[in-house]
Formats: C-alpha cells, sequence, structure tokens
C-alpha cells in the first residue's frame, strides 16, 4: 500500500508540475492569474489546446518583455476536471491570492456568479458563462467578451437564413447539446427567435455518459427530419456527434456548432467525411501573426510549451484561441496599470481594466492580432463587447473561413438580457446594483 | 386520456407504422448491449475470482486503448501494437497483483475497493503523462476493422447497419464464448471458480492466489482492450472514455455482480430496452437523456423482486 501510494504521489506531482509556469513565484512585482483548468477527464481533449494557448501567451509576455511593464504575470493552474464542485473548491482556494477569475465552464460561473460581489475578484468567461452578463449594472464582477452564447446563436440563425430569418419560417431546427448549463444556454433565444420567425426548435439533450454513444440522439434526428443541427457540444461529444453525422449521413453543410464546438482535433477524426461542417468563432488562427511568432520564438522553441507539435496544436483553432483569451486578460490589466498609475493590479483595478477595454483594429494590429479576433470594446454597462464572428467551414484538412464579420441583432438579444439580469437579482436578493457612474 | 394514449397506444402506432425504424433502433440497442455487457464482464471476473468491485475498470479500458494508439503513433505497426499492448496489460495486472492486492491480503473488501480507486487516479496520472490527454483516433482500419455500412430498404424503408458495428458484436460473442469455455473447460478456469466459490477451500488444495489473480487482472485488461478499441472507434480514444464504465453498473445490479451469464443478458436487455424507451417515450414524452436513468430504474425494478440480481447467487445467512 505503500508503494502505491509513493507512485500515486509521484505521478500526481509529475502531473501537475509543468503547470505553473517557471520562473513566476509569487512576488510582491507579480500578479496572480489562476485559470480553473481541467487536463483530466471526458472534457481534457478540448480543453488542453486551450490551456496550452493561454499558458503559452502568458509565458511569452514573460519571455520577451520581462513581464507587463516589469510585472511577472503569475500563471497559476488548478485542475476541475470541468466538475463545478471542484471549481468551487479551486476558486475558495485561490481567492485570497486572485486577480481574476476564469471558471472556464458555465457550471462553475454560475455557481461563483453570487460570490463576486462579496469577494470582489474579477470573473472572466471569454465567449461562456451565462449570457446575461453583459449586462454591467447587475453583473458588476462579471465579463464575457467579445461574445455570448446569445450573440452566437444569432449568427448561426443569421449565416443558415442567408441573412433574413424570415425565410426560416416553417423550418425545424434541432438544437443538439450538452445536458449541462453549458448547453442550454441558448435554448431561451432559440425558442422566442422561433416563435418570431415560425421556425421550429427541438432541443436534443446529450448526457456525460452518452456523450461517445449518440445513437439514440442521432436516431431522433432521423426521425425529425430536421433542416438543420446546431450543436452546443463540448469535450467528447463533439466527436461524437460529428461521428455519428457522418455514420447517418446527415449534410454536413446543415450541421452548424459554436465555438466549442469547431475543435480541428474533432474534425481529424473523420477527415474528408466532415467536409462541409461549420462552426461560428470569433476567433480566427494565423501562425503568421506576429504574435503567434513571438509565441513560437519565445515559448515553443525555447522548450517551454506543454503542445503536441506532432499533431500540429500550435495552428489550431483552440490552441491560437486560448492565447487570444489571454490577450484579452493583459489587455485588462495593462488598461488598468494605465489608468491607475500603478504596475501590480489590484483585483478591484484589474475590474476597471476589463471594462474598459478597447481592441480596435489599431490596438489588435500593435498586439501583432490582426484579424485573429474581431475589434470590439467594453464598458462598464456592457461587459460583453459583442466583436461579431466568423462563420468557419471544415475543408477536409483544416477550418477556413466561409464568412465574413458577422453581427448579432441586439433587439431579441438585449431584451432577453435585460429579462434575465432582473430575473437573477431578483433570485439572489439583495444583490447590489450599478448605475455606471465611475 | 391524451396522455394515456401518449403512453399506451402511440409509441407502439409508431412502431408499427415505421418497422424499418424499429429495426434499427434495436439494433443500436443491441449494439450498446454488447458493450455494455462487455465493460460489465470486466467487472464479473474480478469479483467473482477476488470478491474486489474493481472501481478501476473503466481506467483500465482508457489506459489500454491509450497504449494501443499510442504504440502506433510511435510508429510500430497496429498489428504488433495489438500484441504488445496485451503484454502491457499483463504486466499492469503483475504489478497490481505484486504492489496492491498481495499486501491487502485478508483485508476488508472495502480496503480493497479503496485501493482499486488508488490505481485509478495512478492510472489517470501516469496514462496522462506518458500519453497526453488529447483525443486520439482508433486505429480501426490499421486493424483490419471494416468500416462503411450495409443497407437494407425493408418495408419500403431504409435500415443502415455499420460494418464496424458488425464486427463489434461478431468479435464480443467471440470472446464471450472464449471466456466461458475457459471457465468452464480449462484447469485453470475452474480455479477462478473455485476461489470464486470459497477461498480457504481453494487454497487448501493448492490453488495459487496470486496465479489467479493475476490472470483475472489480464483478463479484465484483455476485455478493457476490446472494449476501448469498439467504443473508441466511435468518438476517438480520450479520457473520456472512462464514464462508460458507470454504464455497467446497472447491468450488474440486473445481471448480479457474480454472474457472467447475467452480465450478457444484463447488458444486452438495457441496451436494448434503453435505447427503445429513450426513442418512442423519453424524448416525445420526457424531453429525452432518459438513458441517463433509465437502466438505474430497470434495475431498482428488478432488485424490489430479486435482490441477488437476475442471475445472482441467493446468499442464505443463518444466524
Amino acid at each position: 500500500m505503500r508503494a502505491l501510494y509513493k507512485a500515486t504521489l509521484l505521478s500526481a506531482v509529475l502531473a501537475a508540475a509543468p503547470l505553473a509556469l517557471p520562473g513566476a513565484a509569487q512576488a510582491e512585482d507579480s500578479v496572480v492569474l489562476p485559470n480553473l483548468s481541467y487536463r483530466t477527464g471526458p472534457f481534457a481533449a478540448t480543453g488542453i489546446p486551450l490551456m496550452n494557448g493561454q499558458r503559452d501567451y502568458i509565458a511569452m509576455i514573460n519571455a520577451r518583455d520581462g513581464g507587463l511593464n516589469g510585472v511577472k504575470l503569475d500563471y497559476q493552474e488548478c485542475e476541475t476536471g470541468y466538475d463545478t464542485a471542484k471549481g468551487v473548491e479551486c476558486y475558495e482556494k485561490l481567492k485570497s491570492s486572485s486577480a481574476v477569475t476564469q471558471p472556464w465552464s458555465t457550471g462553475i460561473t454560475l455557481q461563483v456568479l453570487p460570490k463576486t460581489n462579496v469577494d470582489k475578484i474579477p470573473l472572466l468567461a471569454p465567449g461562456y458563462g451565462f449570457s446575461a452578463m453583459q449586462d454591467g449594472k447587475t453583473f458588476q464582477w462579471a465579463y464575457n467578451p467579445p461574445a455570448s452564447y446569445w450573440d452566437g446563436a444569432d449568427m448561426i440563425l443569421k449565416n443558415i437564413s442567408g441573412g433574413n430569418l424570415d425565410s426560416l419560417k416553417g423550418k425545424k431546427i434541432v438544437l443538439l447539446h450538452l445536458d449541462a448549463p453549458y448547453g442550454k444556454e441558448p435554448i431561451p433565444l432559440l425558442e422566442n427567435l422561433g416563435q418570431k420567425h415560425g421556425f421550429t426548435v427541438v432541443p436534443i439533450p446529450v448526457g456525460v455518459k452518452e456523450m461517445q454513444n449518440q445513437s439514440a440522439q442521432w436516431l431522433q434526428i432521423r426521425r425529425e427530419k430536421p433542416d438543420f443541427v446546431l450543436m452546443w457540444g463540448w469535450g467528447a461529444m463533439n466527436a461524437g456527434a460529428i461521428t455519428e453525422a457522418v455514420k447517418t449521413k446527415y449534410p454536413m453543410d446543415q450541421f452548424v456548432g459554436i465555438w466549442w464546438s469547431g475543435f480541428d482535433g474533432d474534425l481529424k477524426l473523420v477527415g474528408d467525411q466532415g467536409k462541409g461542417y461549420r462552426s461560428i468563432s470569433w476567433s480566427y488562427p494565423n501562425s503568421e501573426a506576429p504574435v503567434m511568432k513571438d509565441i513560437k520564438k519565445y515559448v515553443v522553441d525555447a522548450g517551454q510549451s506543454l503542445i503536441n507539435q506532432a499533431e500540429g496544436e500550435f495552428d489550431s483553432v483552440f490552441y491560437q484561441r486560448g492565447a487570444m483569451i489571454s490577450m484579452i486578460l493583459v489587455e485588462g490589466l495593462r488598461v488598468a496599470q494605465d489608468h491607475f498609475n500603478t504596475k501590480v493590479v489590484s483585483a478591484d483595478q484589474l475590474r476597471w481594466g476589463l471594462e474598459n477595454m478597447k481592441l480596435d483594429d489599431a490596438r489588435l494590429k500593435a498586439l501583432g492580432a490582426e484579424g485573429m479576433l474581431p475589434p470590439f470594446a467594453t464598458t462598464c454597462a456592457d461587459h460583453t463587447g459583442h466583436s461579431g464572428a466568423w462563420m468557419l467551414q471544415w475543408n477536409g484538412t483544416k477550418f477556413e473561413k466561409s464568412s465574413d464579420l458577422l453581427q448579432a441583432d441586439r433587439g431579441e438579444i438585449d431584451g432577453l438580457v435585460e429579462k434575465a439580469a432582473k430575473d437573477y437579482a431578483a433570485a439572489n436578493q439583495p444583490w447590489p446594483a450599478s448605475e455606471c457612474k465611475m | 386520456m391524451e396522455l394515456a394514449y401518449s403512453i399506451l397506444v402511440q409509441p407502439f402506432a409508431d412502431m408499427v407504422g415505421a418497422p424499418d425504424f424499429l429495426i434499427q433502433v434495436v439494433w443500436e440497442g443491441l449494439v450498446s448491449g454488447v458493450l455494455y455487457a462487455l465493460i460489465a464482464l470486466g467487472f464479473v471476473l474480478i469479483y467473482k475470482s477476488s470478491r474486489i468491485f474493481n472501481f478501476a475498470q473503466g481506467i483500465m479500458v482508457v489506459f489500454a486503448a491509450l497504449t494501443l494508439v499510442g504504440l502506433h503513433e510511435r510508429g510500430v505497426p497496429a498489428l504488433l501494437a495489438l500484441p504488445l499492448t496485451l503484454l502491457v496489460m499483463l504486466a499492469l495486472a503483475v504489478a497490481i497483483e505484486r504492489v496492491v492486492l498481495r499486501p491487502l491480503v485478508n483485508q476488508p473488501d472495502i480496503i480493497l475497493f479503496m485501493a482499486t480507486i488508488g490505481i485509478t487516479l495512478f492510472l489517470v496520472g501516469f496514462g496522462e503523462l506518458i500519453f497526453g490527454g488529447e483525443n486520439k483516433r482508433m486505429i480501426t482500419s490499421e486493424l483490419g476493422i471494416p468500416t462503411g455500412s450495409f443497407e437494407f430498404e425493408p418495408f419500403g424503408g431504409f435500415v443502415s447497419i455499420e460494418q464496424g458495428d458488425v464486427t463489434t458484436v461478431v468479435g464480443a460473442i467471440v470472446l464471450v464464448v472464449a471466456l466461458l469455455a475457459f471457465l468452464n473447460r480449462s484447469k485453470m478456469g475452474r480455479a477462478i471458480r473455485a476461489l470464486g466459490d470459497d477461498h480457504q477451500a481453494a487454497l487448501s488444495v493448492g490453488i495459487s492466489l496470486s496465479t489467479i489473480w493475476v490472470l483475472v487482472w489480464f483478463i479484465a485488461g484483455v476485455i478493457a482492450l476490446a472494449t476501448g478499441i469498439v467504443w473508441g472507434a466511435r468518438a476517438g480514444v480520450s479520457f473520456a472514455l472512462e464514464v462508460i464504465a458507470y454504464k455497467a453498473l446497472p447491468v450488474l445490479m440486473l445481471g448480479g455482480l457474480e454472474s457472467v451469464t447475467g452480465a450478457i443478458v444484463g447488458g444486452l436487455m438495457i441496451g436494448i430496452l434503453e435505447k427503445l424507451f429513450e426513442i418512442y417515450w423519453g424524448q416525445p414524452l420526457l424531453g429525452g437523456n432518459t438513458e441517463a436513468w433509465f437502466a438505474y430504474m430497470l434495475a431498482l425494478l428488478v432488485l424490489l423482486f430479486r435482490p441477488q440480481g437476475l442471475f445472482g447467487e441467493k446468499i442464505i445467512e443463518r444466524v
């Protein structure tokens, strides 16, 4: 038993050791940036490239610039396995030293959200979390730039309808979704838009234990004969759904995923048979962009990265999206440094930075990420920024842009955000509200 | 009245109205059932011989599949990677017996159960360290498993049967028949059954506990590899495969923890019934995803009338 204990301990230490960045020990001249990551468990396959991208961008800033204006960025991971209870444990463990919370799951986001007003640590959930977090007057400490799930759902509908949602009248749209808060997030908006424009929405949930065997879900899709299938999948669910779609010969050009269902690794499993599958995305990979070249030079070639180069992870949508996520966070820190004329930014100051970001074309170019992220700006009242997104399409070997930059119609979304934020605040009384007069 | 109609009449009307679809549903249920039965067999074998509920069976599926794919990625031809993976599973069985089980002989069952949780945690970290956590493609075609499908048009409809699924069913039948023959006809097989019946009596007639434990853990490893290949072919090989072990729990409740026949019949019953229930009752009436709980409900229902499961042994203890 002792031998087993030793081996288990050794294995755990070895597995955890490379995750903190080398040379970024916590000190007075550093900012702690925790990440509630998942490199193990059923969602690891999609989590790993994203976490690697986040980690490597921060490592690049430390290696290339000696930190952010001389302040070391202390990136730390706490393993959650995408489990909400473990995520909350990680949050509680790290909150005393954190400048930010990156929860990495809608379930964890919803658990941590009520604590943000008390602990006063900004919660950053780029492209995920609760869509109503857009409302900065209600969710003063939560941010989901550059686009919310409701933005994503609206943009997908706009794309498949050719820009006119009325053309979907009489059509049937299946929402194949993970049976978790994340997967259920677009349902209210889709149902509202369905009623307004005359199309039917059929949600089909996929449980975690059924992710790899979705034959029942695809039998239902065969029976329903939908005009389109939208997917809110994650982890092994994406690969399972795409494999079943190929098996059942569902037309790939009528199958569209949200940005978390557009991972190169999943599509590589089916290769040419997945040709035509689309995924909306607020990021676009470009390995020749200056920022990616710097990551390659200072981190990957220096042997400091954890990526799997043999599998082409560096060029993947998810790895480079991870880098963009850290870029957004670092930009928030930079804005706060400038505004408060300080180097070591506190959680409170970072909050100000995150709601005063202006990542326009000029700023993105200066950061070396032109064309990788659509421009957006956040405000005290708008914590999302609504960058818009591109539709990407799988060509058999990689994702390519298949649309110009799409924008969501604000009308339906803003109304739903206002109602959801009001309902949330009412259900969690006392809930402080801001007038946004900072 | 409308509710009663949608529960008692509509589903059967749908079945009769689209018999080709019903055939497809039953076939998919059968394939799922075979896969559940395979996982359950791994649990049953180890429990029969050592009274250990092997919590590590799920991670053994992942570890075996990752070893196979990982060896192939490192340039080992698929047909050589297969026996090498079996060797790795044998080495794992020997290591588990030496390091974990042997020091725990005569300890309470719960201690042994906890030890298998330790094995799970170790294999998660160790597997990730060696193979990484990325989703990998199962080397189906390299192993000679056919792709493509047989398509039929019965009753003017359409049924598609994947060649890979046919291979799975045939392979599972061969594996189960070989296993039953081994357990019932061979000396070693009889020794395993003897240990399952009575540890002390088996030891007193010279049966080696160590050898038998290595053997059953190795057989469980072989079953894990077979399970990993067929499940991995569906959606890739990743740590997500571990959760499929939970699908075996209701099969064990239904079939009995000690019965090979129970694992097979229980797996097939649950596979087919949960698919029929999901398609004809669950999705239209309950919003779907009933597969998450239906098997447990069925198992609980059986336990109400047969607490030892359908094929479990009835234990009578005199007070």
